[in-house]
């Protein structure tokens, strides 16, 4: 079966001195069109490494990815930018500030300048057109991070690559987010890795879920079975401080 | 707000001053009253009158002339040679800092042994071995002031590269050249033109030093730090001959400072 995006026993290891960082070990997944991966842990687990991994930020030591079945491993994110999308953590950070926000949406395109699409796309998002004009410091996280998905959508990438795009927005705006994304993925627009230490935040979106503890995917599964049958330990551990949190 | 209102308008007012000492010179054929290289036997170190505004000098030439002519060669000079220094330092630097490797390392040692002697002596031995003139005192000068732009520009290339938007330009598969010139480059200019207008001032101190070691300007050409050098000789009977000069000097070099300082503090609130 050919997946959109597949991973295939990848391994990643940083040395430095004598300290040695296993930060993927092993890590087999893949995604299916219009689905949502989300991928789960604590810091250090690994999983903003695969992130970039996949995007070809990183070289692994081992491994293949595949992007409808034709390999692509060792592609640099110039070549990789032709069918992913990274949507950043800090949304204001991925905007140049001496940029309006048309043109910096119209810079993540390798065609021609189209801005009657921004502005559909702007629309799509849930923003006012006028924004457009502005520049990243005049708007607020939460704009920003739409501008984010819109300027991903305009570039014609098939799957974006989610690192905690929702932890740096406050609660309001990380509501507004998530129901764009729900919206957007019942609608098949949406072909996502989505990358959260937030369990809670992960199972509201995504069709399956994936948890990673030291660089080991220790389970993966549907939304379903992992929040109601976790088979792993840490998944229970994660599992049981969400329920916590949410009281 | 108060504060960013206060400095604007400090940078207004230095601004000012700055557009009349350059128009002055700009103007000097306009405003000045004497030829600045015509000798004068009838009019041998006169003290300050009417006719003469700053007095004469030792061969009877008008000192107000000649400060007004000599600002036009001290402030091109200045000009030119910081201008060319800005341009190859940030090149450089932007080059070391978003590439990295043997050439930045080589080039930032390079640097490294420059800043480890004083510019003056560097600029006086390369003037001397050029044999002086005004083009070998600004390669001399030269030579070690990209040195200042090239660091700061590395160093802010070196955050730059890794903002998300810098990211996000190579996901859409800008080349590096697109990516030096319409981000790095912007976004880095601010803080290296304010060095650069911080650096006119040491610029002037310098040309108008070598000129005054008689490694600078060739006379009669009128300059500032060699219309110092010449006055000095009889500062003590024709003390004015010396004063317009360098009283130019300093207000040029208070005023150029001022005004990067005051840059710099807008910037900074």
């Amino acid at each position: 079966m050919t997946y959109l995006l597949e991973g295939k026993h990848l391994n990643k290891t940083f040395k430095e001195k004598a300290k040695t960082t296993v930060a993927l070990s092993d890590v087999n997944f893949y995604l299916n069109k219009g689905e949502v991966l989300g991928v789960v842990g604590e810091s250090g687990s690994g999983k903003s490494t695969l992130l970039k991994a996949i995007a070809g930020m990183l070289k692994l030591d081992q491994g293949e990815l595949f992007y409808n079945g034709r390999e692509y491993t060792g592609q640099k994110p110039r070549q990789t930018g032709k069918f992913l999308q990274m949507i950043f953590q800090d949304a204001k950070s991925s905007f140049d500030p001496r940029m309006i926000m048309e043109r910096s949406i119209m810079e993540s395109g390798r065609g021609a300048k189209d801005p009657e699409r921004v502005r559909e796309l702007v629309q799509l998002v849930g923003l006012e057109e006028e924004l457009l004009q502005r520049k990243p410091a005049a708007l607020s996280g939460g704009q920003c991070q739409r501008m984010s998905i819109a300027r991903a959508f305009y570039s014609d990438a098939e799957i974006f690559l989610c690192d905690e795009m929702t932890s740096a927005l406050d609660v309001s705006s990380q509501a507004r987010v998530l129901e764009l994304l729900q919206n957007l993925k019942k609608e098949g627009r949406l072909s996502a890795v989505f990358v959260s230490h937030d369990i809670a935040l992960v199972s509201m979106l995504c069709d399956r879920i994936m948890v990673m503890k030291d660089g080991i995917c220790v389970e993966q599964g549907t939304t379903t079975d992992v929040i109601r049958n976790p088979q792993d330990a840490y998944t229970k551990v994660l599992l049981e401080s969400a329920e916590r949190q949410n009281i | 707000m108060r504060k960013k209102k206060r400095a604007k308008t400090k940078i207004i007012i230095v601004s000012v001053l700055v557009v009349l000492l350059l128009l002055s010179t700009v103007l000097a054929g306009v405003i000045a009253p004497h030829d600045p290289s015509e000798p004068c036997a009838t009019t041998i170190r006169l003290a300050p009158c009417a006719e003469y505004p700053l007095g004469t000098d030792n061969l009877g030439r008008c000192v107000f002339s000649r400060v007004l002519y000599g600002g036009r060669t001290t402030i091109a000079a200045t000009f030119l040679l910081v201008l060319i220094s800005f341009a190859v330092g940030t090149i450089i630097g932007i080059l070391c800092g978003y590439y990295g490797g043997f050439v930045d390392k080589l080039l930032m040692r390079v640097a490294d042994v420059l800043l480890a002697f004083p510019q003056m002596v560097i600029a006086i031995a390369v003037a001397g071995i050029l044999n002086g003139g005004m083009t070998g005192a600004m390669i001399a000068l030269g030579i070690t002031m990209w040195v200042s732009f090239a660091r700061l520009a590395r160093s802010h290339t070196f955050t730059l590269k890794n903002e998300a938007y810098i990211q996000a330009a190579v996901f859409a598969g800008k080349s590096d050249f697109y990516i030096i010139l319409r981000h790095i480059f912007p976004n880095l200019l601010a803080p290296v033109l304010t060095q650069a207008l911080t650096t006119i001032g040491t610029t002037m101190i310098g040309l108008s030093g070598l000129s005054f070691l008689g490694l600078g300007v060739v006379p009669p050409t009128p300059e500032w730090g060699s219309m110092i050098a010449e006055a000095r000789a009889y500062i003590q009977i024709a003390p004015w001959a010396i004063m317009g000069p360098a009283a130019a000097t300093i207000i040029t070099i208070i005023l150029f400072n001022y005004l990067g300082d005051a840059v710099m503090d807008y910037r900074e609130i």
